[in-house]
C-alpha cells in the first residue's frame, strides 16, 4: 500500500508543482538575502576605507589643536552581521548596521537612520523567513485540505474501509509522505543556503534548522487536526485558509496595534529635547557650575580647571557636551525602557501564535531582532565612553596632534552571540502541535477513524 | 440589459447568501476587525498628534526663552520639526510606520529623520499593521472570492444555468448581476466601517485645520467603490469561465497570493536592482566632496573664500575685513550655508528621484494589479505615501535653511567685526529677534498634487472597470452553459 500511495503522491502534477514553486520561491529568497548580505559587506568596506580617508584628512586640516580636531573626528562601530541574518533580515534592514560618531554628545547622534526607500520597509523583504512563515503554510493547506474528503468525494473511501484493515494508517502514511516531501524541500533549501551563503554550522543554525522544521510540523498537525473534523474539501479549505489569514496577517498586526497603544514612545521626542538644552544651554550660563558637573561625573578627571577668565576652553566645551548627555539620561533610560517593555509583551504575546514565535525565533538567532539592535546601542554606548575616556585627558593637556598615531583607529565590530534558550524557542511550537495531534487522535476514535 | 433581470439577479444573490448563518458570522468578523483597526487607528493618531502637538509648543517655548545671545549660537541651538499626521491616516496606515517623525534642524547640517514607529518596534511590525485600508484591500477581496467563486460554475453544476438562460436571460444580465449581487455583500462591510471612519474624523479636533480630509474622504470612498467592484465582477469572470466551482476558487485563491504577497514584493526587488540608492555614508561622503570642491569656508586660503574677501574689500576700499562695515564672518557663512544648503538639495533631489523610478516600477504593475492601485492612491488620499513624507521632509529643510540665513543676516547686522568670542558683550543681541522668527507649521500636501502623484493608480482603476464591462460584453461567447 505505502508503495501505491507513494507513486499516487508522485503522479499528481498538482502536489509536484507546488512542490516546485516552493522550491523556486525559496531560490529566490536566498538570492535577495545573498543580495542583503553583500551590499552590506560593501558598505563596511567603503564605510572603513572612508573613515581611515577622513581622519587623515581632519589630522591635515587641524594639526594644532587635539581639541578641536577630535570635534570633527569620526569612529565607526559596526553590529555585526552573521551570514545566517540572510535567511532572516528582520529589522537589519530598518536600524542600521553602523553607526560613525564623534566623541561629542551622543544622544544627538545615536539614533541617526541610514537612507532607506520607505517603500521597501513597508512591503517588505522576501527572505527565506518570509518563504518559510507564509508560503509553505499555503502549500501544506494545498496538499492536506482533501486528505479524507478527496477520497469521500470521489467514492473511494468506502473502499478504503472495507478493503484496509487500519484506514487510519492509510491516512497517516498519507500525509507523512507529504510531510516528508516538504521537509525535503525545505532541507534541501537549508543546504543550498548553507553553502550559497556561506553559513557556518554552529548551534544558531542548527536551532535555526529545527524551528524551521517545527513550523512545518505544526501546519502538518493542524492540517491533520482538521482533516479529523470529516468535513467537505471546500469546508477544509476554508478552515485552513482563516487559519492562515489569522495567523499570519491578522493576529500578528492586531497584536502590533495593541503594543502600539499600550506603550506609547513619547520619551523618543522628550529625550531629543533634553538633550539638546542639556548642552546648548550651557553657552549661555557661567562656565564654573558646568565644570563643576563635569568633575562629579569624572573624579578622575578634577585636576584639570577651566583657566580662569578665559572665554574658552576645551575642558568647558567637552563640559558642555557631556551635559547634553547626562541630562537626557533619564528620558534616555525611560525610553530605552520603553522599547524594552514593547519587546517583552510582544514576544510573549507571540509565544501563542506558531508564526509569530517561528519569526521572532528566527529574527533572535540572526540577530536581526530588536534585543540585539537594543544590545548594539548598548554596546554603541560603551564604545563611545571608551573613546572619551581615552581622548579626554589628551585633550585637556593639550597632546600634540602628531603624537597620537591616528592609523589605528579602524572600524570596530560588535559580535553579539545568540542566546540560545532552547526550550524557550522550540517548546512552544512543539506544545501546539502535540496539542493538534492529540485533539486530532480524540477525534478519529469517536469517529470511529 | 433590462435593470429589473439584474435586479433580480443581485437580489437572489444577495438572498442566497444571507440566509447562510455563516455568512452573517464573516459579516460580523470582519465588522468588528473594522471597527478595531479604525479604534485603535484612530487612538494612535490622536495621541501622536497630541504629542507632537505638546512637543512642538515646547519647542518653540524654549526657542523664544533664550536669553540674549550671539545668533550663530541660536542657529546651533536650532529648532526641531515634528511630522503631523494627516487626519486621514488613521484609515490608512502606509508608510507612516516607517518613515521619521522628528527631525533636528540647525546650521550647516542636514540630520536625518528619526524615530519612525519601525524602529521602535520588533519583527511584529513586518506582519504588515492592521488598519481599514488593510482590511479592504487585502482581506476584504479574500471574502469576495470566497462568496463569488461559485456563484455561477455552482448553478452550472446543478443544472439551474441552463434554466435561466432558456428563460431569457442573456449571459451580460447574469454575470452583472451577479456581480452587483456580490458588490452588495461587500458594502455590507464596507458602508459601516465608512460611517465610522466620518464620525471619527468629525470627532478629530485636528481636522477642522484641514478640511481637504472629508474631500479626500469622499474620493477615497469611491476608489474602494471602484476596486471593490471590479474584484466582484472578476470573481463571477472567473466563475462563469472556470470547469468547476473547485477550479473557480484555486485560481481565485492564486490570483490573490499571487498579486497581494508575491507580485508587491518581487517588484520591488527589482525597482531596487534597477535604480539602485546610495547608502547613507555614500551619499554623505559625495555631498561633502563636492562641498570641498567649491570652497571650505574655515580655510583661509580657499581661492572662492579669497575671491569672495577680495571682491568685499575693494568694493567698500577698506584693507581689512575688520574695516568693512558689516560683519564679516556672517557674510562668509551666509554664503557658505547657502551653497552647502543648494549642494544638498541637488543630492537629495536626486536621491529622491532614484526613490521615485524603484517605486514608479511596482507603481506600474497597478496597471496588471488592482491591488497596488488601490493600495498607492489609499495611500496618497490619507496622507500616508511618500510624496507626503518626502513634502515634508523638503519644509522641514527649508525651514531649516530660514533659520540659518536669518541668524546670518542677524549676525552681519548687528555683530561688531572685531568681537574675538561668541561671549563678548558686543557679540551678543537681544532674545526679542527669537520670536521674530515664525513657528514651523507642517502644512499637507493639496488634493490636485496627490491627483497628480497617483495618476497611474487612478488611470489604472478606470481601465479595470471599463476592461471588466467590455469583458462581460464580448467575452461570453465562449462561455458554456453546462
Amino acid at each position: 500500500m505505502e508503495a501505491l500511495l507513494l507513486k499516487n503522491f508522485l503522479r499528481s502534477k498538482g502536489l509536484m508543482t507546488g512542490l516546485l514553486i516552493l522550491f523556486v520561491a525559496g531560490l529566490i529568497s536566498l538570492n535577495i538575502g545573498k543580495h542583503f548580505l553583500d551590499k552590506n559587506k560593501e558598505i563596511i568596506e567603503k564605510t572603513a576605507h572612508y573613515q581611515q580617508e577622513s581622519i587623515a584628512k581632519n589630522v591635515e586640516f587641524h594639526p594644532k589643536e587635539i581639541g578641536l580636531l577630535l570635534y570633527y573626528v569620526r569612529f565607526g562601530l559596526v553590529n555585526d552581521i552573521p551570514n545566517l541574518a540572510g535567511l532572516a533580515i528582520g529589522q537589519r534592514d530598518i536600524n542600521p548596521s553602523l553607526q560613525s560618531v564623534t566623541i561629542r554628545n551622543l544622544e544627538e547622534q545615536k539614533y541617526a537612520t541610514d537612507l532607506m526607500n520607505p517603500m521597501y520597509q513597508m512591503l517588505g523583504n522576501m527572505d527565506f523567513s518570509f518563504v518559510l512563515i507564509y508560503f509553505f503554510p499555503l502549500i501544506i493547506i494545498a496538499f492536506c485540505f482533501n486528505l479524507i474528503s478527496e477520497e469521500k468525494e470521489e467514492g473511494t473511501w468506502s473502499l478504503v474501509l472495507s478493503q484496509s484493515g487500519n484506514p487510519l494508517k492509510m491516512l497517516r502514511i498519507k500525509i507523512l509522505i507529504r510531510f516528508v516531501s516538504v521537509l525535503l524541500v525545505l532541507v534541501l533549501l537549508l543546504i543550498i543556503a548553507k553553502f550559497y551563503l556561506a553559513i557556518s554550522f554552529g548551534a544558531a543554525f542548527w536551532a535555526f534548522i529545527l524551528t524551521a522544521i517545527l513550523y512545518v510540523v505544526f501546519w502538518f498537525a493542524l492540517a491533520w487536526l482538521v482533516a479529523s473534523f470529516h468535513k467537505n474539501s471546500s469546508q477544509n479549505a476554508l478552515i485552513l485558509l482563516l487559519s492562515w489569514v489569522t495567523l499570519t496577517i491578522v493576529v500578528p498586526a492586531g497584536i502590533n496595534a495593541i503594543t502600539v497603544n499600550l506603550y506609547p514612545v513619547p520619551e523618543a521626542f522628550s529625550t531629543l529635547l533634553e538633550s539638546r538644552d542639556g548642552y546648548h544651554n550651557k553657552w549661555d550660563v557661567p562656565k564654573e557650575p558646568t565644570v563643576a558637573k563635569f568633575h562629579q561625573h569624572y573624579p578622575q578627571f578634577s585636576q584639570f580647571k577651566h583657566p580662569e577668565g578665559k572665554d574658552y576652553s576645551w575642558l568647558w566645551y567637552y563640559a558642555m557636551q557631556q551635559m547634553g548627555d547626562d541630562e537626557a539620561a533619564k528620558e534616555a533610560l525611560a525610553f530605552k525602557e520603553k522599547l524594552k517593555k514593547r519587546n517583552a509583551f510582544s514576544s510573549t504575546a507571540g509565544m501563542f501564535f506558531p508564526s509569530i514565535h517561528a519569526q521572532l525565533s528566527l529574527n533572535a538567532l540572526s540577530l536581526s531582532d530588536m534585543d540585539n539592535y537594543l544590545n548594539f546601542i548598548e554596546k554603541l554606548e560603551n564604545f563611545h565612553e571608551q573613546k572619551r575616556l581615552y581622548f579626554y585627558p589628551k585633550i585637556f593637556t593639550e597632546a600634540a596632534v602628531s603624537e597620537e598615531n591616528w592609523k589605528k583607529f579602524g572600524l570596530e565590530f560588535y559580535q553579539e552571540k545568540p542566546s540560545l534558550n532552547w526550550l524557550k524557542m522550540l517548546l512552544p511550537l512543539l506544545i501546539i502541535s502535540t496539542l493538534c495531534v492529540f485533539w486530532a487522535k480524540l477525534k478519529f476514535r469517536k469517529n470511529g477513524i | 440589459m433590462r435593470i429589473n433581470i439584474l435586479k433580480l439577479n443581485s437580489k437572489q444573490v444577495w438572498s442566497s447568501k444571507i440566509k447562510n448563518s455563516s455568512t452573517l458570522w464573516l459579516i460580523g468578523i470582519f465588522n468588528v476587525l473594522l471597527l478595531f483597526a479604525l479604534f485603535s487607528g484612530y487612538k494612535n493618531l490622536v495621541n501622536q498628534q497630541e504629542t507632537v502637538e505638546h512637543y512642538s509648543h515646547e519647542v518653540r517655548e524654549r526657542w523664544e526663552n533664550r536669553p540674549d545671545k550671539h545668533p550663530h549660537r541660536m542657529a546651533h541651538y536650532g529648532y526641531v520639526a515634528f511630522r503631523n499626521r494627516f487626519p486621514l491616516s488613521f484609515f490608512d496606515f502606509g508608510m507612516d510606520s516607517y518613515v521619521g517623525n522628528a527631525v533636528f534642524l540647525e546650521a550647516h547640517k542636514q540630520n536625518t529623520v528619526n524615530f519612525s514607529e519601525a524602529s521602535l518596534s520588533n519583527g511584529l511590525l513586518r506582519f504588515g499593521e492592521i488598519s481599514a485600508g488593510m482590511i479592504l484591500q487585502l482581506l476584504l477581496p479574500l471574502l469576495i472570492f470566497f462568496w463569488g467563486f461559485d456563484l455561477v460554475a455552482r448553478e452550472r453544476e446543478h443544472g439551474t444555468l441552463r434554466i435561466l438562460l432558456t428563460q431569457g436571460v442573456s449571459w451580460q444580465e447574469l454575470i452583472l448581476g451577479k456581480s452587483l449581487g456580490l458588490f452588495a455583500l461587500a458594502l455590507s462591510i464596507f458602508v459601516p466601517s465608512v460611517i465610522t471612519g466620518l464620525i471619527l474624523l468629525i470627532f478629530n479636533k485636528f481636522t477642522s485645520e484641514n478640511l481637504q480630509s472629508f474631500l479626500r474622504f469622499f474620493f477615497l470612498i469611491i476608489s474602494y467603490l471602484a476596486y471593490f467592484f471590479i474584484l466582484s465582477v472578476l470573481a463571477i469572470l472567473v466563475s462563469a469561465k472556470a470547469k468547476s466551482s473547485k477550479s473557480a476558487l484555486t485560481s481565485l485563491i492564486g490570483f490573490w497570493l499571487f498579486f497581494t504577497l508575491m507580485l508587491p514584493k518581487v517588484s520591488q526587488v527589482v525597482g531596487q536592482n534597477l535604480f539602485p540608492s546610495p547608502s547613507k555614508i555614500e551619499f554623505d561622503t559625495t555631498v561633502e566632496q563636492e562641498l570641498i570642491k567649491q570652497g571650505d569656508s574655515h580655510n583661509p586660503n580657499d581661492p572662492h573664500y579669497k575671491a569672495l574677501k577680495y571682491s568685499l574689500l575693494s568694493t567698500y576700499k577698506v584693507d581689512s575685513t575688520h574695516k568693512l562695515p558689516f560683519n564679516y564672518s556672517g557674510y562668509v557663512m551666509r554664503e557658505g550655508e547657502k551653497l552647502s544648503a543648494e549642494t544638498y538639495k541637488k543630492h537629495q533631489a536626486t536621491l529622491v528621484e532614484t526613490y521615485q523610478k524603484q517605486q514608479n516600477v511596482v507603481r506600474f504593475t497597478a496597471f496588471l494589479n488592482p491591488y497596488m492601485a488601490i493600495k498607492n492612491l489609499s495611500m496618497a488620499l490619507s496622507g500616508t505615501d511618500y510624496s507626503a513624507y518626502n513634502d515634508f521632509q523638503n519644509q522641514a529643510e527649508d525651514f531649516r535653511y530660514k533659520l540659518a540665513q536669518t541668524m546670518n543676516e542677524l549676525q552681519i547686522k548687528y555683530i561688531g567685526n572685531k568681537v574675538k568670542t561668541s561671549a563678548d558683550k558686543k557679540a551678543i543681541i537681544s532674545k526679542k529677534h527669537w520670536s521674530d522668527l515664525p513657528d514651523f507649521h507642517h502644512q499637507f500636501l493639496g488634493l490636485v498634487e496627490v491627483f497628480k502623484n497617483e495618476i497611474i493608480s487612478i488611470i489604472s482603476l478606470i481601465l479595470w472597470s471599463l476592461g471588466l464591462v467590455f469583458l462581460v460584453k464580448y467575452s461570453i461567447k465562449n462561455l458554456k452553459a453546462f
